[in-house]
């Protein structure tokens, strides 16, 4: 018989102790009948589990002298079991977020939240009327100080075609290709 | 005010009569586990007095029996896990039973001793479901439900240990 037809070890030693089901317990029931070298390793285990009982009894033990002397143990575990849970139960357990520290914390963080908000916030320049400003209009760039303005216009330009460049310094830049000629214009309107 | 020392009296009566049930059992079984009957001894104890800190489970007699059983096989499982051995030792007392010729008592320790031997060779695990199924006869589901595990790991467990010990026991013939 080929080595792969037989049972694994782990399905005789389940078969010698009648823990396989029905439909395993058939089939390796039928090839232990035919096949003598699996007959005799599942005899093998029957012979090993009749052997286990031998382990049932302790050892030669004054079983009433251990039973009296276990039965005091558990009463004297059992009463220090209590006078710790008496222990337990007189000191008063805070719990860690009570109405109180649940109010102040949620307070505490709100506040938190805010100042966050509100120094995250980009606050608008206030621009004073003195102060010169330099800004693109659309026609061109116009240095404005107060009702006073300064502009470079594009004439005949299309503006959509103007690109415009601004630096930390205050300083506006226009640049524009003119697309018959190739020509390029730049504009600069510096600050002071 | 013996209406107030009543309920008292009561529950230690009721925890004496559970531990009378049981001891013997439990010991016995814990025993089988470890193999050693001072370890035994103090499992057993720690079993019982967890068992009773939770009065509430011990209402129905025969659930309390298995919860105990479960407690117990944890117990010593645990144990072993912890001190990662098993040792196996007679005691000094005196045999209780001298039905037993010393030849027979001689022979009996030495079967038990080439057992115990073999035992060594199993997990903790292993040795709980192979003593609960072979020496206890509890059916798989119920070693299962001691185990805390599924029938199948069970059913593994036990075939590993089966297998183990009869290697053994070719090895010792050879």
């Amino acid at each position: 018989m080929k080595r792969s037809h037989h049972p694994d070890p782990a399905t005789l030693a389940l078969h010698a102790g009648g823990d396989l089901g029905w439909f395993q317990a058939w089939r390796t029931a039928r090839h232990v009948e035919r096949c003598g070298e699996c007959r005799d390793e599942a005899a093998a285990y029957r012979g090993m589990r009749e052997t286990l009982p031998g382990l049932a009894e302790a050892p030669g033990i004054q079983w009433d002298h251990l039973a009296r002397e276990m039965r005091a143990n558990i009463r004297l575990g059992l009463a220090a079991g209590e006078c710790i849970r008496e222990v337990d139960v007189a000191v008063p357990r805070v719990p860690l977020l009570n109405g109180f520290r649940a109010a102040f914390v949620a307070a505490a963080a709100l506040v938190l939240v805010v100042t966050g908000i509100v120094l995250e916030r980009p606050t608008p320049s206030a621009v004073s009327a003195g102060v010169p400003v330099v800004q693109a209009t659309g026609e061109g760039v116009e240095r404005r100080s107060g009702d006073h303005a300064f502009a470079l216009m594009h004439e005949g330009v299309n503006t959509n075609r103007v690109t415009y460049s601004v630096s930390a310094q205050g300083t506006m830049g226009a640049s524009y290709v003119d697309p018959q000629t190739n020509l390029v214009t730049m504009t600069k309107v510096y600050v002071e | 005010m013996s209406e107030a020392i009543e309920p008292g009296l009561e529950l230690l009566d009721e925890q004496n009569r559970f531990i009378s049930n049981h001891l013997r059992r439990i010991f016995l079984q814990i025993y089988r586990i470890v193999g050693n009957v001072a370890d035994a001894q103090d499992l057993t104890q720690d079993a019982f007095i967890k068992a009773l800190q939770h009065q509430e489970q011990l209402k129905d007699d025969q659930k309390a029996a298995h919860w105990l059983s479960r407690i117990a096989t944890n117990t010593a499982i645990d144990f072993l896990r912890r001190s990662g051995r098993a040792t196996f030792c007679e005691i000094d007392h005196a045999p209780e039973s001298h039905s037993e010729t010393p030849e027979e008592l001689v022979l009996q320790g030495e079967h038990r001793e080439y057992l115990e031997d073999g035992l060594r060779l199993l997990s903790p695990r292993e040795r709980a479901a192979l003593m609960l199924r072979d020496v206890e006869g509890l059916p798989a589901e119920e070693v299962a439900v001691q185990l805390n595990c599924s029938k199948a790991t069970v059913r593994s467990h036990i075939a590993n240990a089966r297998t183990k010990m009869l290697r053994y026991m070719e090895r010792r013939k050879r």
